[in-house]
C-alpha cells in the first residue's frame, strides 16, 4: 500500500531541496509558510547551532565528560521537531538530536541538565551526556546502542495503529544505524504492519570515522526503504524548508494510515564524533570547508533576507537572547546540583527490592 | 478447580487476562493461527483476532523491541521467545533497552512487558534448543526473573508479570509443559507473588534447593532418600530476581545441610549465588559445605541429552557426599 507524497517522488537520483545554496527558493510549488513560520525556524536553528556550541565548551571546560556535536544536523532536526504534534505524536531521537529536542521544546535547562550530570535531568542524572528525553513531549529516552531505539519506535507505531487515533512516530538515527540488525529488523515489522511510522537517517557520509562506502552496499540509505515495502526520498539535511514539506507530507500520509517512509537526509556532521574522537585523522579539511559552504543556517538566512524577513538588527538581537537564554539555562542546571549517591539505587524497580536495599546500606555505611 | 498441564495453564493465563485488560497483546513468532509451536498461544487468535495476537516476522528483536516500545504506550505486552536461546537475536533490546529503561529515564518511562520463552533440556534439542540462559537474565538489573515448575504456579506467576509495572523474563521448563497436570485457580485474579519460594516438602536431614525444570528430577531423588531412610526438604525457588532468601536461610540452617540443584552450567550460575549467600550469612549453621549439582560447563550435547541434566543419581551423590562430610 504505497501511496507516495504528492509534492516528491521516491528514489530520485538527487535529494529533494527547495532552497539553492545561495537560499533561492526553487521548489516547483508555491511557499505556504506563514511568515511567523519561517521566522520560528530561524530562530530554531541558531538556538539549536548556539546550544551545540555551549555544550562543546562546557565538555571543553570539564564540567561535562563527553558530548556528541550535532552542528551541521540542524536543518532535518528542527523540520523533525515541527513537523509532528509534539506532545502527542512520538519521537525517538538518537544522541546526536538535541537540536530537535530543543526545537520541540525541552527546556534548555533540562537539555544542560543531562549534559552536566545534574538534577536539572529528567532522567535525575541516569545516562551519560547528549542523551535526551522528555516524558511530557513523548520524546523517547536516547540511547547509546545504536539503532537500539528503532524497534521499540516500530512498536510505538504498533500502539498507535491500534489505538486508531492517528497518531505517528518519528526515529531517527545516524548512517551507522543502517547497518545493524536491529534496523532491519525494525523496517522490516515496519512494512510488514503498515505502521504510523517515518524513519529517518540523519546521512552525515561518517559512522565516527567509517565512510558512507564502507557502510553500506547500495548508493543511497533511500533505496533500501523498497525492500522493506515502503517509500524512501532523498532530501537536502541542510535544506531546513524542504526537510520540513517533506516531513510533513510523510507525517500526514502515515496519519492516514498510509504506512512507513524512510527519508535518506544528506547532512555533515561539522565536529568529531564526539568530544573523544578527532575527525582530522580521517577527513580532510577542505572536505569539511566545502560542506561547511552549504551551512544550513546561512542558507536560510540568505533566505530570510531575500524576502526581507530578517536583517542584522534582528540577528543581533536574536543572537544576544539566545546567549542570555543559554547563560540562565546553564546557571539553572548547575544550580540544581548533583543527585545524591543512595539515588543510584532507586528506580531499578518499581519497588526496591531486599538486595538492592541492602547493598545500598552497605555503600552508604 | 480446572485441571491442566503447564502449557495449558500459560493459554489460559493469557486467555483470561487479555479478557481483562484490553492492553494486553501477544506477539511472537507462529503465535496466531498456530497457537505458538507448543500451543502456549492456543485459542487466542481465533478470539481477539491479528491485532492482539501478532504474528511477527522471525526477529527476536523486532519481537522484543516492538514489545517494549508498545509497553511505553501503556500497552501490556507479552512477547514470545519460540525457544530460549533464540532469545540472543533480541538480547541487546532486553538488556539495553528494556532492563535500563525505568532506571535510565527515572521512572519517567517504563516497560510493564513479559518475555516468555521455554527453556531446558531433556527434549534432545541439542545446544540451541535445550539451554537455560536464566543466568544471563539475573546478572541484568532491571528484570524479573522468574522459573515456575508446575502448572499453578506458572498461571500464577504469569499473571503476576502481566500485571507488574516492572520488565518480566519468564522462563517456562518445556520438558514439563506436559508432563503433570494439576488443579489450576480458575479465581480470575489469581497471582503467586516474585521473591517467594515454596517448600514442596519438609524434612530434617537435607535440603534440596532446586527451580524450574529440574524440581521434577530434584522430586525423584528426595522420594529415593525417603526410600534409603533420608528425610528432606526440598525448596522451589519459583523466582530468581528477586530470589527467597530467607525462606532458603531458615532451611538450611536448621537442617545444616544443603544441595543446590541446576541444570544450567555451573560456572556463575544462580546457585553459585545461592550457595554464596548462605556461607556468608550461615556458615556456623553448616554441618557441611554446600553443594551445586549443574549442568556441566559444554555447551548442551546432543546425544547425551538426558545425561547433561542433574538426575536422581548425581543428587544422591551430591547427598551422600554432604551427610558423611
Amino acid at each position: 500500500m504505497i501511496q507516495e507524497s504528492s509534492r516528491f517522488e521516491p528514489f530520485q537520483d538527487s535529494p529533494i531541496r527547495v532552497l539553492s545554496d545561495a537560499g533561492e527558493w526553487i521548489a516547483p510549488f508555491e511557499l505556504d509558510l506563514s511568515n511567523e513560520t519561517l521566522v520560528a525556524l530561524y530562530r530554531q536553528l541558531v538556538t539549536a547551532r548556539r546550544v551545540d556550541e555551549r555544550l562543546v565548551r562546557l565538555q571543553r571546560q570539564g564540567k561535562s565528560s563527553f558530548v556528541a556535536p550535532g552542528a551541521g544536523h540542524e536543518g532535518i532536526q528542527i523540520a523533525i521537531a515541527n513537523s509532528v504534534r509534539v506532545g502527542q505524536d512520538w519521537l525517538f531521537p538518537y544522541y546526536r538530536d538535541y537540536g530537535m529536542a530543543c526545537a520541540a521544546g525541552v527546556p534548555l535547562h533540562e537539555i544542560f541538565g543531562q549534559m552536566l550530570g545534574t538534577l536539572a535531568d529528567p532522567s535525575g542524572a541516569r545516562q551519560m551526556p547528549s542523551h535526551p528525553t522528555s516524558a511530557p513531549l513523548k520524546i523517547f529516552s536516547a540511547l547509546s546502542p545504536i539503532a537500539s531505539h528503532i524497534p521499540p519506535a516500530v512498536g510505538a507505531g504498533i500502539a498507535q495503529k491500534l489505538a486508531g487515533k492517528g497518531d505517528v512516530t518519528i526515529v531517527s538515527f545516524g548512517d551507522g544505524a543502517t547497518s545493524e540488525g536491529d534496523w532491519h529488523a525494525a523496517m522490516n515489522f515496519a512494512g510488514v504492519q503498515g505502521v504510523p511510522v517515518v524513519v529517518v537517517c540523519e546521512n552525515k557520509r561518517y559512522a565516527i570515522s567509517g565512510e558512507f562506502q564502507k557502510q553500506s552496499g547500495s548508493d543511497t540509505i533511500a533505496e533500501k526503504a523498497r525492500a522493506y515495502g515502503m517509500p524512501g526520498y532523498r532530501v537536502d539535511g541542510m535544506d531546513v524548508l524542504a526537510s520540513l514539506y517533506l516531513l510533513r507530507e510523510l507525517v500526514e500520509r502515515a496519519r492516514q494510515g498510509f504506512g512507513p517512509a524512510l527519508v535518506d537526509a544528506s547532512v555533515y556532521r561539522y565536529g568529531p564524533h564526539s568530544s573523544a574522537d578527532d575527525d582530522s585523522v580521517y577527513r580532510p579539511a577542505e572536505e569539511v570547508a566545502a560542506w561547511r559552504e552549504r551551512d544550513p543556517i546561512p542558507r536560510y538566512r540568505r533566505f530570510l533576507e531575500s524576502r526581507e524577513l530578517w536583517d542584522e538588527a534582528a540577528e543581533e538581537a536574536l543572537e544576544q537572547e539566545v546567549a542570555a537564554q543559554i547563560d540562565e539555562a546553564v546557571k539553572t542546571a548547575e544550580a540544581a546540583g548533583e543527585p545524591e549517591l543512595a539515588a543510584m539505587f532507586d528506580d531499578v524497580y518499581a519497588e526496591m527490592p531486599w538486595h538492592l536495599e541492602e547493598q545500598r546500606e552497605e555503600l552508604e555505611r | 478447580m480446572p485441571v491442566m498441564n503447564l502449557v495449558q495453564s500459560v493459554a489460559s493465563t493469557l486467555h483470561a487476562e487479555m479478557a481483562r485488560d484490553e492492553g494486553v497483546v501477544v506477539l511472537g513468532e507462529d503465535v496466531g493461527k498456530r497457537g505458538g509451536v507448543f500451543l502456549a498461544t492456543e485459542g487466542l487468535y481465533d478470539q481477539y483476532g491479528p491485532d492482539r495476537v501478532i504474528d511477527t516476522p522471525l526477529s527476536e528483536a523486532a519481537i522484543v523491541g516492538a514489545a517494549l516500545g508498545m509497553s511505553v504506550l501503556g500497552m501490556r505486552p507479552v512477547a514470545e521467545i519460540q525457544f530460549a536461546e533464540y532469545v540472543f537475536h533480541g538480547f541487546d533490546q532486553v538488556v539495553s533497552q528494556v532492563a535500563k529503561l525505568r532506571y535510565r529515564t527515572a521512572g519517567k518511562f517504563t516497560a510493564p512487558m513479559v518475555v516468555r520463552m521455554p527453556a531446558g533440556g531433556g527434549v534432545k534439542g541439542g545446544h540451541h534448543h535445550s539451554q537455560n540462559p536464566e543466568t544471563h537474565f539475573a546478572h541484568t538489573a532491571g528484570l524479573h526473573v522468574i522459573y515456575p515448575s508446575t502448572p499453578s504456579d506458572t498461571a500464577g506467576m504469569l499473571r503476576t508479570a502481566i500485571r507488574s509495572d516492572d520488565p518480566v523474563i519468564l522462563f517456562e521448563p518445556k520438558r514439563l509443559y506436559r508432563a503433570v497436570k494439576e488443579e489450576v485457580s480458575a479465581d480470575p485474579d489469581f497471582m503467586v507473588p516474585f521473591g517467594q519460594a515454596v517448600v514442596r516438602r519438609e524434612g530434617d536431614d537435607v535440603v534440596l534447593v532446586s527451580y524450574g525444570g529440574s524440581m521434577a528430577e530434584t522430586a525423584r531423588a528426595a522420594e529415593a532418600l525417603d526410600a534409603q531412610g533420608v528425610s528432606s526438604t526440598v525448596i522451589d525457588l519459583r523466582s530468581l530476581v528477586p530470589w527467597d532468601r530467607d525462606t532458603v536461610l531458615e532451611h538450611v540452617a536448621r537442617v545444616g545441610r544443603v544441595v543446590l540443584v541446576s541444570e544450567s552450567p555451573q560456572m556463575v550460575g544462580f546457585m553459585s549465588e545461592v550457595s554464596a549467600t548462605i556461607t556468608e550469612h550461615i556458615l556456623d549453621a553448616l554441618l557441611a559445605p554446600p553443594i551445586r549439582v549443574s549442568g556441566p560447563d559444554t555447551p548442551y550435547p546432543y546425544a547425551q541429552d538426558r545425561a547433561y541434566l542433574p538426575g536422581p543419581r548425581r543428587i544422591l551423590h551430591a547427598v551422600q557426599k554432604v551427610l558423611n562430610y
